[in-house]
């Protein structure tokens, strides 16, 4: 019988079983560093499964050239990398060297948690020197840029002409586009659709916000433009939400983090030219092609070359000549540009870029980059302080405006109260 | 008799000196503190000490790199301007309201199952444990986003049936039945808690009913449900403060996210968000201090309630 005393006997034996069964899935504690002799670096990056092997591929040539130096490399996706990273830097252990994107470069730099890279040894000769800047806040030199990439538009060549529509040349405004997008969906009949809704995307609204002369943020850290502005935007594809032109957000849900366009479900992508690799990758695609973003405006595409990712180095590492090491041979190795062809983007450094060849889909992408140079602009400034956040909820947003769940006023209500409340939090 | 039963016991001489009771007593105590204190240094160093911290930092401006800002309560007025927040309250309340008695539910109906004599019984409980064992892992949320994606196999199921859903992790109305569903599978816990209450009860209270002609009905109303009341009362707040902290199966499930359209966004899923996405760990501890008096004012509340419908043998009631 349960009396109260008997009765946490009967609890306990209860739940001293189920912890003690609990306790078998509990996981291995991680590896630590070998005490051989080398010095040992951790280094992290995100990325896919082609960029994890290109890596691996860098660091055995890294360590075969630097029998000193061990590298411990690791990875994850891009949204969990930014979790994974601030814990890390809020108990003092960020890896010595990480692969940074310059939307969290003044998180982490402003607030002293990145090696100041002019202190250290590291040859820039061979780097644009309108490039180095997006690396650099208040004098201070954060992150080397590995490689460049500008936004285009993909398409996969083949999957047109089998639904037979003619190959865009990229000379088109937003109408035209979104005339695109509709066909492709139409004729797609349910399989394919025109593409994912690129109004969701930050870094194109900032493209959209340059062809109208607009700066995205103003010097002292505030925002650029008006909710009249991201209305604007976020109307452009108004007629287009809920029909085949744009993936509904439930399949693009179910995907993630898999790309629509690489799971081969759209006709189109809006992004940036280095996820060339990744895209072929996914898709099994023997071809895409890479044109230029729609402007209303056919002199001002307002496109510019962003650092696609820098080499930074915690602020704590022990061993900052061994990562200043690691960093210098990953911008400037020809070597390494021989592995990573244009998957990190176009390579920054000369040395390296004038090392590598670029065949067919590569040459695509750097061909793309030359071909654009007349209307490129200056790299933008590191954003703001919290920038990456306001990304985050930019895409967000955009997806409960696409769930139907907002209308674009409430939608830019909602971003306008976040960027606020996130501005006024960080000044 | 003023005397407490255990000293009563160790007394050699009912006529021994008052002083040497209490030196035997602070003996024992001294002697039950040294094998407590492993425990109790942990306890200290990993559980209070953060804690009292994290109060501190619930009253700050604390973006993990720079020195926290005391800013008094704002924090927890801005909690209740918040909309994401009340999003994420509104997401964990029907979680714990629907998931938890469909567990309960689950978990008694199967310990009644397992409580007969059967052959193979052992392998029976192992069984329906099992999901238990693995359900807290990362790769059961994988599995169950795969289950009930676009064409997995809960979709195709149904489908024979003629009911077209589509995929559920896409579907803002769909993610939390998927979610519930995860948690009512892994019933093993108070399962096992249950069976173990189950088999305490004698066996010819049932056997008296039968005599009096009592149905099975009858016999769960009148017998089981009363002798176990002690232990649905244990599981239920244990597994109503479990699903307050759902955490690892959203976060997976979702991306990190809270997705899609914030079907997803729990509580400890946005408390986690605000803390490591968007540094705001003083916001983040402020929503925790917040989660820990709440479930304290349910847990109040379960005890208060629990007098007119817990039945402990013995007790006049």
């Amino acid at each position: 019988m349960i009396d109260r005393r008997n009765f946490l006997t009967t609890v306990a034996i209860g739940s001293a079983a189920a912890a003690a069964l609990a306790a078998c899935g509990a996981p291995a504690a991680s590896q630590t560093g070998s005490a051989a002799n080398p010095v040992t670096i951790n280094y992290t990056w995100w990325g896919n499964d082609d960029r994890a092997e290109r890596t691996r591929k860098a660091i055995a040539l890294f360590e075969a050239k630097n029998p000193d130096i061990k590298v411990n490399g690791n990875f994850t996706d891009f949204a969990g990398y930014w979790q994974k990273r601030a814990t890390e830097a809020a108990g003092g252990g960020l890896p010595d060297v990480m692969q940074w994107d310059l939307s969290y470069l003044r998180d982490y730099g402003q607030r002293n948690q990145l090696l100041d890279l002019s202190t250290v040894k590291i040859n820039t000769d061979a780097f644009d020197k309108s490039l180095l800047p997006s690396g650099q806040i208040k004098g201070k030199t954060y992150g080397i840029p590995t490689s460049t990439n500008a936004f285009a538009v993909y398409y996969d060549p083949a999957k047109l002409a089998s639904l037979g529509i003619a190959e865009p040349d990229g000379t088109w405004n937003y109408k035209e586009f979104n005339a695109f997008l509709a066909e492709v969906g139409a004729k797609g009949n349910g399989a394919l659709f025109g593409g994912t809704d690129y109004t969701s995307v930050w870094w194109m609204f900032n493209v959209w916000l340059r062809q109208n002369n607009i700066e995205a943020f103003t010097e002292d850290g505030k925002l650029g433009f008006t909710k009249d502005d991201l209305k604007k935007w976020w109307n452009t594809t108004a007629d287009l939400r809920g029909t085949p032109a744009i993936i509904s957000e439930e399949r693009f849900t179910q995907l993630a983090p898999k790309s629509p366009f690489g799971s081969n479900v759209t006709g189109s992508e809006v992004t940036w030219d280095n996820f060339m690799a990744s895209y072929l990758g996914d898709s099994g695609a023997k071809e895409l092609k890479l044109v230029p973003v729609p402007s209303d405006d056919p002199d001002n595409l307002g496109l510019f070359l962003k650092p696609s990712m820098l080499m930074v180095a915690s602020a704590k590492t022990k061993n900052k000549d061994a990562a200043a090491r690691f960093i210098e041979f990953m911008v400037n190795d020809p070597e390494v540009g021989q592995i990573f062809k244009t998957s990190r983007g176009v390579p920054a450094s000369k040395t390296q870029r004038d090392g590598t060849t670029f065949e067919g889909t590569d040459k695509l992408v750097v061909d793309y980059e030359k071909s654009i140079e007349k209307y490129l602009k200056d790299a933008p400034e590191p954003p703001i302080v919290g920038f990456g956040t306001l990304e985050a909820s930019f895409k967000r947003i955009s997806s409960d405006l696409n769930y139907g769940k907002l209308s674009v006023d409430g939608a830019t209500d909602a971003w306008f109260k976040e960027a606020e409340d996130l501005i006024k939090q960080n000044a | 008799m003023t005397q407490s039963p255990t000293l009563s016991r160790r007394s050699t001489s009912p006529s021994a000196p008052a002083p040497r009771k209490s030196k035997r007593s602070g003996a024992d105590a001294r002697a039950g503190y040294t094998f407590l204190l492993p425990w109790l240094l942990g306890f200290i160093a990993l559980t209070v000490g953060p804690m009292i911290s994290s109060l501190y930092l619930s009253f700050t401006n604390y973006n993990l790199f720079e020195p926290p800002k005391w800013i008094g309560l704002d924090n927890y007025i801005t909690l209740f301007q918040d909309e994401r927040f009340l999003q994420s309250v509104g997401v964990t309340l029907s979680y714990v309201v629907f998931g938890t008695p469909l567990k309960l539910a689950a978990a008694l109906a199967i310990a009644m199952l397992l409580n007969s004599k059967r052959r193979g019984q052992g392998f029976y409980r192992s069984a329906f444990y099992a999901p238990s064992l693995i359900g807290a892992s990362v790769s059961i949320a994988i599995v169950w986003k795969a289950m009930f994606g676009d064409a997995g196999p809960v979709d195709q199921g149904l489908s024979f049936f003629g009911i077209n859903l589509g995929g559920w992790v896409g579907n803002p109305t769909m993610t939390m039945p998927m979610m519930i569903l995860l948690t009512v599978w892994q019933f093993g816990a108070p399962m096992v808690i249950f069976l173990a209450g189950l088999k305490q009860i004698p066996a010819d209270l049932y056997e008296a009913a039968s005599m009096d002609g009592a149905g099975p009905v009858r016999k769960f109303l009148n017998i089981t449900w009363p002798m176990l009341s002690p232990v649905v009362f244990f599981n239920l707040l244990m597994e109503t403060i479990h699903a307050f902290q759902i955490f690892a199966s959203a976060y997976i499930i979702s991306n990190g996210e809270g997705g899609p359209a914030g079907s997803t966004l729990f509580y400890t899923l946005y408390l986690y968000l605000r803390g490591f996405s968007d540094f705001r760990m003083g916001y983040a501890s402020a929503m925790a201090w917040l989660l820990l008096i709440v479930v304290g004012i349910i847990t109040m509340i379960f005890f208060k309630t629990s007098k007119s419908w817990v039945h402990y043998s013995g007790d006049s009631k």
